[in-house]
Order: structure tokens, then sequence, then C-alpha cells
């Protein structure tokens, strides 16, 4: 062999090796692991765990450490069973390893002959031997597992209560700052009764004026405390806050509008014309968002 | 083989007499507030009673979050002020004598654990209604906000009366 062919078998080797190495990685990366406890909530340690890949029956196993503690790594991704089983007791579960993935499996002993399945990562699923109408494991005093709840269900939730917390704050600042608003608002609908007749004074239009771009500003940050307190996950909205909400559709377009359109309208008579063209609309555009506004202001509050 | 009958008889003898099992229930809580009555109803609870030489120890859980007042607003609300998520968690355990399932009445000591608190109800009357081998059960828990140090939540600035009486119906069974 020449060095020229030498050079050749070396480089096709060295190609063939790097494609290899990252098709190897990825057979071979996927990892199981878990805590194994019984019925009690406490760890259960070096307890074997035995995983079947149901696809090719090919059997691993492995013991969890002192913690209770499992890993089985090296597994190529598909269908497992995993099973434990102990002088405490036994369960199986069930689990999809993709590839690459680090999937976790908790189990706990049921005391009872295993469940033939636990379904992995929805929290509603309980051990058969966990739900309601089974015997109680206990011979004195029923506990919290006896009545089949999920993990999911009894665990507390920090972040999700400060959430909530903070969700409570701003909504409560919105509903203040919605009160308050109220006053100039009210006070706006009524000196438009002067603003827009003959007089040829601006006084009453100027106080107008304010009061309206009070309002608007008061208005803004309402506003802005409803739309930036935190959304909680999977709620359905029910109740009045449909009706709150779909009047924001009318009463936040027309906050915007309005003062547009008294710009023009106040344009219009500082010149010393009549109000005309669109700046007409200012009354009853500012009529059905002062309306729109007690209205959801009203339904939040009162039971209808 | 001697051993092991005496051994098997005397695990008898410490095994649990029998059970009652909560089969439906609906629990409602009631807030006042000076603008409108509120009421939240939950179908979710779950219970388990173990007799045992006479004495039957019950233990009744509902999650917080499944109370609904047909406003989801207020449940939320009603989550954050209860602490809901840090404590998802409303449990009920009381002590009986087997045969108080035979009354009309019953007095119930209740151990309420709700918003991370503790409190207790010294013999709260609940009705027993019998229907073959169930048993129908009725009664007000006369919970206020203070027995759990829940702030009173307010609706434009108002807030809630500090009663919130729970009204129970449940159904037992026994197994």
């Amino acid at each position: 062999m020449g060095p020229k062919a030498a050079t050749l078998c070396l480089a096709v080797a060295l190609i063939l090796a790097l494609i290899a190495s990252p098709l190897r990685a990825q057979d071979a990366s996927s990892t199981l692991s878990g805590t194994i406890t019984d019925h009690t909530g406490r760890v259960v340690p070096n307890v074997k765990v035995s995983v079947k890949n149901l696809a090719t029956s090919q059997p691993a196993e492995t013991q969890a450490n002192s913690d209770g503690i499992y890993t089985i790594s090296n597994l190529a991704p598909g269908d497992y069973e995993v099973s434990v089983s102990a002088a405490e007791g036994a369960n199986t579960a069930s689990v999809t390893l993709a590839a690459g993935a680090s999937q976790k499996v908790d189990l706990v002993l049921n005391v009872t002959p295993p469940s033939s399945e636990v379904q992995v990562g929805n929290p509603a699923a309980a051990p058969a031997a966990t739900l309601p109408n089974a015997p109680s494991t206990s011979k004195t005093e029923p506990s919290l597992e006896d009545l089949g709840f999920s993990k999911t269900e009894i665990q507390s939730n920090a972040a999700q209560q400060a959430l909530l917390d903070k969700r409570t704050r701003m909504l409560k600042i919105h509903q203040r700052m919605g009160l308050i608003t109220t006053i100039p608002l009210i006070a706006t609908v009524v000196t438009s009764l002067n603003a827009g007749g003959k007089s040829e004074g601006t006084a009453s239009r100027d106080l107008h004026v304010a009061l309206g771009s009070l309002t608007g500003d008061l208005y803004g940050i309402t506003a802005w405390y409803a739309i930036r307190a935190p959304r909680i996950d999977r709620t359905r909205k029910r109740g009045p806050i449909r009706f709150h909400e779909a009047m924001a559709w009318i009463h936040g377009p027309g906050m915007i509008l309005t003062p547009i359109l008294g710009a023009m309208a106040f344009e219009q008579k500082n010149d010393g014309e009549k109000v005309h063209g669109i700046a007409q609309a200012h009354g009853p555009v500012a009529i059905v968002t002062a309306g729109a506004f007690g209205a959801a202001l009203v339904s939040v509050s009162l039971k209808f | 083989m001697l051993p092991l009958f005496l051994l098997l008889a005397v695990s008898n003898l410490f095994a649990a007499d029998h059970q009652w099992v909560l089969k439906q229930s609906t629990l409602t809580y009631h807030v006042s507030h000076p603008l409108h009555q509120s009421e939240g109803v939950s179908h979710s609870a779950r219970g388990k009673g173990i007799c045992h030489e006479g004495q039957c120890d019950f233990l009744i859980a509902v999650p917080v979050k499944t109370f609904d007042s047909g406003d989801s607003n207020r449940d939320l609300h009603m989550i954050q002020v209860t602490r809901g998520a840090e404590f998802p968690m409303v449990t009920v355990r009381t002590r009986l004598p087997e045969a108080a399932s035979a009354s009309e009445t019953i007095m119930a000591d209740l151990e309420i654990e709700f918003a991370g608190q503790t409190a207790h109800f010294k013999q709260v009357s609940f009705q027993v209604v019998t229907q073959g081998n169930e048993k129908q059960i009725s009664g007000i828990i006369p919970a206020t906000l203070t027995d759990f140090k829940i702030d009173p939540p307010s609706l434009l600035t108002l807030p809630v009366k500090n009663e919130i009486p729970i009204h129970v119906e449940m159904k037992w069974s026994q197994e």
C-alpha cells in the first residue's frame, strides 16, 4: 500500500469513526431513574428494579441506593415495563423512553399484589391499591394515601402561590383604580353638558378637557394592572368575569377614540365652528364608553 | 402448623374490624358580603373510616381547588387567600364510637386542617339517615375565617363576613 492509499484508508476510517460515534451515542443515551417508596411515603433502600423492553424483551436491572433512588442508563428508545418487588410490596409501571431522554418514574410499593400498569406522566392516575375503595393499609387511622390522592394533588406549590399572590395584588390595585377612575369619569360626563354649548367662553370646555384627560390617565393605569396581572394556566373563565372582560373590548377602544374625537371637536369649537364631521361622534362614543365602563364595574360587584 | 395458625389468629386480632368508605359528597361553603352572597361547591371529597375495637377513625379530604362558585375569578381569589397552592388539601379527622352509626344524630369533635392551620370544632351535630348499608350524613360546620387565620377577602374595599359555614352532605358505605 502506497502512501496515498494509506492516507485515503486513514481518512475513510476517521470519517467512519466520526459518523459512527454519534450514532452509537444516540442508540444508548436514554436513562430511566426514580425513587422507590412504600405506601407511607418512606423511601425503600437497596431494592431491585427491573426493566424490560416490550419490543425486544431485552431485560435490564439495577439496585436502588440507600436513598431508594435507582438509575438505569444506556437504554434504547422504546416502550418499557418497570417493575420493583420487595418484602414491603411490589409495583409495575409502563414508560416510553424517547431517544436521548431522561425519564423519571417513581414507584410506590403496593402491599396488595402489584397493579398491572401505572400511567407515567398523568398525575390523576393512581395505583389501584390506593384508590378510595381499596382496603386501607393501616389498622388504625386512614391516611391521605389511603384515599388515593396523587402526589401532585397533595404537593405544595410555592411558585403557584406566589403567582396567585401577585395576581391578587395587581387585581386589587386594578379594582381600586377602577373605582377612583369612576369619579373623574362621572365629572367629565357632567361637565360635557356645558362644554358643547353655544357659549363663547372656554372655561367649561377646558374643565371638561382637564377632567377627561385625568380620566384617561387613571383609566390607563387601571387597565395596565388588569392586563399585566399573571394568568393562571388551565383556568377556564366562568361567571361575571367574562362579561367584565367583554365590556373591556368596548370601553378600551372607546377610551382611546373619545379623546381623539374630543380634541377634534375642541379645535372646531375654538375656531368658532359648529362641531361637524366625525367629531360629532365624540358625545355618543363617550356615552357608550362610560356605559360599558359602568357595566363592567357593576358586573363584578353585584350578583344578578 | 400450629405456630402459623396462632400467628394468623393474632394478626387477625389486630386487623381493622371494618371500614367506612365515602361514596358521594357535596361540600358547600357560604360567604357573605354586604353586596351579595356566594357559595362554592365541591363533590371531590374522598373519605375513609377505619373501625377497630369499637372506635372508628375517619379521614375526609378534599382539594381546595375543586370548590366551584361559578365564577373563576372568585375561585382563584379563594385559592389565593386560603393559600390553596401551598396547602392544597382540606382534611377533616374525627373519631367516633362504632355505635354512633346507629344514632340519628352524631355529635363529632372535628380536627380540620385548612390553609396551613389546624382548628378544632367540638360537638358538631350531624344528622344520620340509614338507607340499607349506607348512611347519609348531613350537617353544618360552623367555620370562620379567623379559625384558619385567613384575611377576609374584600370586594370594592368591603370585606366579607367572618363566618363561612360549611354545609356537608355525605353518603358513607360500610365495607
